[in-house]
């Protein structure tokens, strides 16, 4: 099984006044100003994450039995899959996503409360797939940020779960794109400059 | 359409019992509390897989994350003709060929660059179908999750198994031979090989 | 029904004058070229004829063929199903000059299939109310599936450019003084089974006007055929009905295969009739499922995804997959059936059967559930063939029409099952439809099942279908074969064919013209719920907003089938 390798995609962090050097740990790998609340913090919403299923096509199928008996999604926490955008923080993009749709993934990304989290589920939404058309999206991140993309197409039940699973390793680390963008402003905020 | 292909399913009226609902409940009620009961004592209804410590075993032919054998003495098979190439709907397989050094009479060539990128792959299976030197085969990982496009385009580094093909866990190939597993229905609870 | 002789003679005796039709021979069915100026006439004495009585538009298309100096021909599929006989007519067009009248006055159904015709090549029909692009958005330029539109051109959507219908933005009151208010559900929605919006506008909860926009999965499906071999738009239709996708495959495969002049061996139909049954209940496991489940009754959807999953794991047996499975090939299947196949299929007919058991023991006396959809969203008998329904739908309405009793295909005439077919017309008759579907559908399961014959699983014609493994590891020939396959595509004789099978939700046709290339020329799905959703407003009127949630559900409207 595949994990996400971690440590490689760290922002450039402004080390102009030596922020950065001061909050990094023994072992050389956390970069970030977390404090022990933060890392609580983190641990709870990575065990309580709130899905907002973007379905669109089969791929949704795909997350039905995701959530159904067989692949309890539920047990990982996710079980509150919610349909409104307020009410939700892990955005499951699941299935294409064509150029009249795009407006309306992004209007609902940007309706959630942050810390929000998205994962790109299926070959269309990672890169259009094999869709090079005139209406597709070439991958979801042409709009908005992922933080997971779990190949296939669609993905296996147990795909879909380890994706939720490293996306939840991944929140523990702290490398999550709101994670890294919250760390950079804080940071940026604390010393001064952007 | 003759009358004795055609059954008419119109409903009957309501009785008066079923208008009052009361009798419904219990009949309702009745059916839940069996499946209740039958998994209180005995787990008779239960069907949850608990992923990740017991995995569903796959079936001999899943279409995973592609394999590129090698001959005995641990050279790809593989001698760049191109048809997986030609045959994959998606365009995900990109080669290069080079020369073979040590090129014998049935082959003259060799990839010197072979990229799968997951993220647009389908996982349809033409490129092993293609295959005319039974290359390329589908193992039975399906469990992939990257974050960062750039990490799922995987090279020959990562595709090319050295290992002999008996030990390999192959999925979707040409040949079978004798089937090691029937397929176990109801989808068992624990793994045969956990 | 009549013979295409009789019928040709009663066409032309419509045009006594002798103009206006001329028959386009050796096609697979009757075929007539008219102009624009006698099409109005023959439409309308088409439907109203009793001897020819088309009652069913089935399909509207345009195709391009740039180098003749008509370049657009626009096709017309009619289907009359009290006689049984089936037509074509084709109307060429000049580029400069591409208008023709709308037929939306005979047939009803021609509303979105020439809104789509405009849509992809910029054919005008004068006359319909509201020719606007359907499937692509509204800041595209150019019609995409014109020969010179690059595939890849893409255009922007911004916010703010999306479509609002021009009644919504007035502000109306009711009688009463009070403001109506325009709601609109979708396209994210969690009543919305896909990408389907609906904008209404509400007096109090009663609905008074609605409109529904579609296409937000339009996936370009019949662009990326038009530049893939006839094999690899295999994996594309599966993705069409995603719910049951051995259907699609099936009917893909089996036009093909009539352009062709071949047939797959026994064993291959058989075993492509089973897992289009086992198909079929999947996909009406989850249309009852999730109408319940918008309904307030969720446990059953629970229950039944149970039998769903074990098909799953019988299809990824077989062939890899679980839901896209690219099982069918030109000409066959791609492998065998694994061992233990028959008793996994036993198995399943067991457990359907207790699933759907259990689900009717809680559902169907139920009076919770008869109140919230008897009576509801009834399209009578005759609206629903003129709006083009198929199917399930259609045979809830009262028509009993099956495209495998009439036009039987993969030996369907040898079975013994009977179609369902009940009067209501509403919410409650298309649930008891398609419940009796399922089991009926287990008892042809059943049947295939005990026809299972060892045999060749794809034909032996290497024009069309792969060699054999071990010939094409160790025969010269074999490899030759092999080789033109892979990197040309098999070719297919030029010519045209709209093949037509008994999808879970209606018709599924495919109309193909091939130019004897390796790839299609033109490929046209008529999908069966892109017809039954465009009666939706209609029957949205005068309804209240919990209603439509409830309609919407039984209509099944699958998105990627919807808009490909």
């Amino acid at each position: 099984m595949a994990r996400p390798k971690s440590g490689q995609e760290l922002p450039v962090m402004n080390t102009a006044a030596g922020g950065t050097a001061a909050a990094r740990q023994p072992d050389g790998s956390n970069v970030f100003l977390t404090t022990r609340l933060e890392h609580v913090l983190d641990s709870a919403r990575a065990n309580s994450l709130w899905p907002f299923p973007f379905g669109t096509a089969c791929c949704a199928i795909e997350f039905m039995s995701v959530v159904m008996s067989h692949y309890d999604l539920s047990r990982f926490g996710a079980e509150v899959v919610r349909f409104s955008p307020r009410q939700s923080d892990l955005l499951i993009v699941a299935g294409t996503v064509t150029d009249k749709m795009a407006p309306v993934m992004v209007r609902i990304y940007e309706q959630m409360a942050e810390p929000k989290y998205v994962i790109s589920m299926g070959a269309c939404a990672c890169t259009g797939g094999f869709y090079r058309a005139y209406h597709v999206v070439q991958g979801i991140d042409e709009f908005i940020p992922v933080d997971i993309y779990v190949p296939g197409c669609p993905p296996t039940p147990e795909a879909l779960l380890t994706g939720v699973v490293s996306l939840q390793e991944m929140i523990r680390r702290g490398e999550t794109h709101y994670q890294r963008m919250a760390a950079a402003a804080k940071a940026g905020g604390v010393h001064g400059d952007a | 359409m003759k009358s004795a292909d055609v059954v008419n399913v119109d409903p009957n009226g309501q009785t008066f019992l079923q208008r009052v609902y009361l009798v419904e409940i219990v009949k309702g009620l009745w059916v839940t509390l069996r499946h209740f009961v039958g998994n209180l004592f005995g787990r008779s209804y239960t069907v949850t897989v608990p992923w990740p410590e017991v995995k569903r075993e796959y079936s001999d032919r899943l279409r995973g994350k592609h394999i590129l054998l090698t001959r005995d003495d641990g050279s790809p098979r593989c001698v760049a003709c191109y048809m997986c190439e030609t045959a994959c709907p998606a365009d995900c397989i990109h080669i290069e060929a080079e020369e073979d050094p040590t090129a014998a009479v049935e082959w003259e060539k060799r990839p010197k660059v072979f990229t799968i990128d997951l993220l647009r792959c389908v996982f349809c299976g033409f490129c092993v179908d293609a295959c005319p030197k039974e290359a390329i085969v589908m193992s039975r990982e399906h469990e992939m999750a990257f974050s960062s496009r750039d990490q799922a385009v995987v090279g020959l580094a990562e595709l090319l198994q050295k290992q002999p093909v008996a030990t390999l866990d192959l999925g979707y190939r040409p040949y079978y031979g004798e089937s090691k597993r029937l397929i176990a229905l109801p989808i068992p609870m624990k793994s045969s090989t956990s | 029904m009549a013979t295409r002789e009789a019928l040709l003679e009663t066409i032309r005796s419509l045009f006594p004058d002798g103009s206006g039709v001329a028959e386009d021979a050796g096609c697979d069915v009757l075929t007539v070229r008219s102009d624009r100026t006698a099409l109005p006439h023959l439409a309308q004495r088409l439907k109203n004829d009793p001897s020819l009585d088309f009652d069913l538009l089935a399909d509207v298309c345009g195709v391009d063929y740039p180098d003749r100096s008509e370049r657009f021909e626009v096709v017309y599929h009619l289907a009359s199903l009290t006689h049984g006989h089936r037509l074509r007519i084709r109307v060429p067009l000049r580029e400069d000059d591409a208008t023709l009248p709308s037929l939306i006055g005979v047939w009803k159904s021609a509303d979105w299939f020439e809104r789509e015709a405009f849509d992809m090549f910029g054919i005008i029909f004068d006359g319909h109310p509201n020719l606007r692009r359907i499937l692509c958005h509204p800041s595209f330029r150019g019609h995409a599936l014109r020969k010179d539109y690059d595939p890849g051109q893409r255009w922007l959507l911004r916010e703010g450019e999306q479509y609002e219908p021009a009644w919504a933005r007035d502000v109306r009151e009711d009688d009463d003084h009070f403001e109506t208010q325009i709601l609109n559900l979708g396209p994210s929605h969690p009543a919305t089974h896909g990408t389907l919006r609906v904008i209404a506008r509400l007096d109090g909860e009663i609905i008074t006007q609605a409109e529904v926009e579609i296409g937000y999965l339009h996936r370009c499906f019949e662009k990326m055929a038009e530049s893939h071999t006839w094999n690899q738009v295999i994996p594309y239709t599966d993705r069409l009905n995603y719910c049951s996708p051995m259907i699609n495959g099936v009917g893909y495969a089996l036009a093909v295969e009539r352009l062709l002049g071949v047939t797959a061996p026994p064993r291959a139909e058989t075993i492509r009739l089973i897992l289009s049954e086992l198909s079929r209940i999947m996909d009406h496991i989850v249309c009852i499922g999730a109408n319940l489940n918008d309904l307030g009754a969720m446990t059953p959807f629970l229950y039944m995804y149970e039998a769903r999953e074990e098909i799953y794991s019988v299809l990824e047996a077989c062939a890899g997959g679980r839901l896209t499975i690219s099982y069918v090939r030109i000409g066959g299947l791609a492998n065998d059936v694994p061992a233990g196949f028959e008793d996994a299929v036993r198995y399943l007919i067991g457990k359907v059967t207790r699933v759907v058991d259990d689900m009717e023991r809680l559902i169907t006396k139920n009076r919770i559930f008869r109140d919230r959809t008897e009576g509801i969203g009834v399209l009578s008998a005759v609206d629903a063939v003129n709006w083009g329904w198929t199917g399930p739908c259609l045979r809830a309405s009262g028509v009993g029409y099956d495209v495998r009793k009439a036009h039987p295909y993969l030996g369907y005439e040898t079975y013994d099952f009977q179609v369902p077919v009940a009067t209501g017309g509403d919410t409650l008759a298309r649930y008891l439809v398609r419940v009796e579907e399922i089991r009926q559908s287990l008892r042809l399961v059943d049947q295939g099942l005990a026809r299972l014959a060892p045999g060749p699983i794809i034909s032996d014609d290497h024009r069309v279908a792969l060699p054999a493994k071990d010939k094409v590891y160790t025969e010269m020939e074999s490899l030759i074969w092999h080789f033109k396959l892979i990197m040309d595509g098999m070719k297919v004789p030029a010519g045209e064919v709209y093949g037509f099978t008994e999808g879970a939700n209606g018709e599924l046709g495919f109309y193909i013209v091939s130019d004897g290339g390796g790839k299609p020329y033109r490929i046209k799905v008529r999908p069966p719920c892109f017809a039954i959703f465009q009666a939706y407003p209609e029957m949205l009127q005068g309804r209240m907003i919990a209603d439509s949630v409830a309609i919407l559900g039984s209509l099944n409207i699958i998105a990627g089938e919807l808009d490909r």
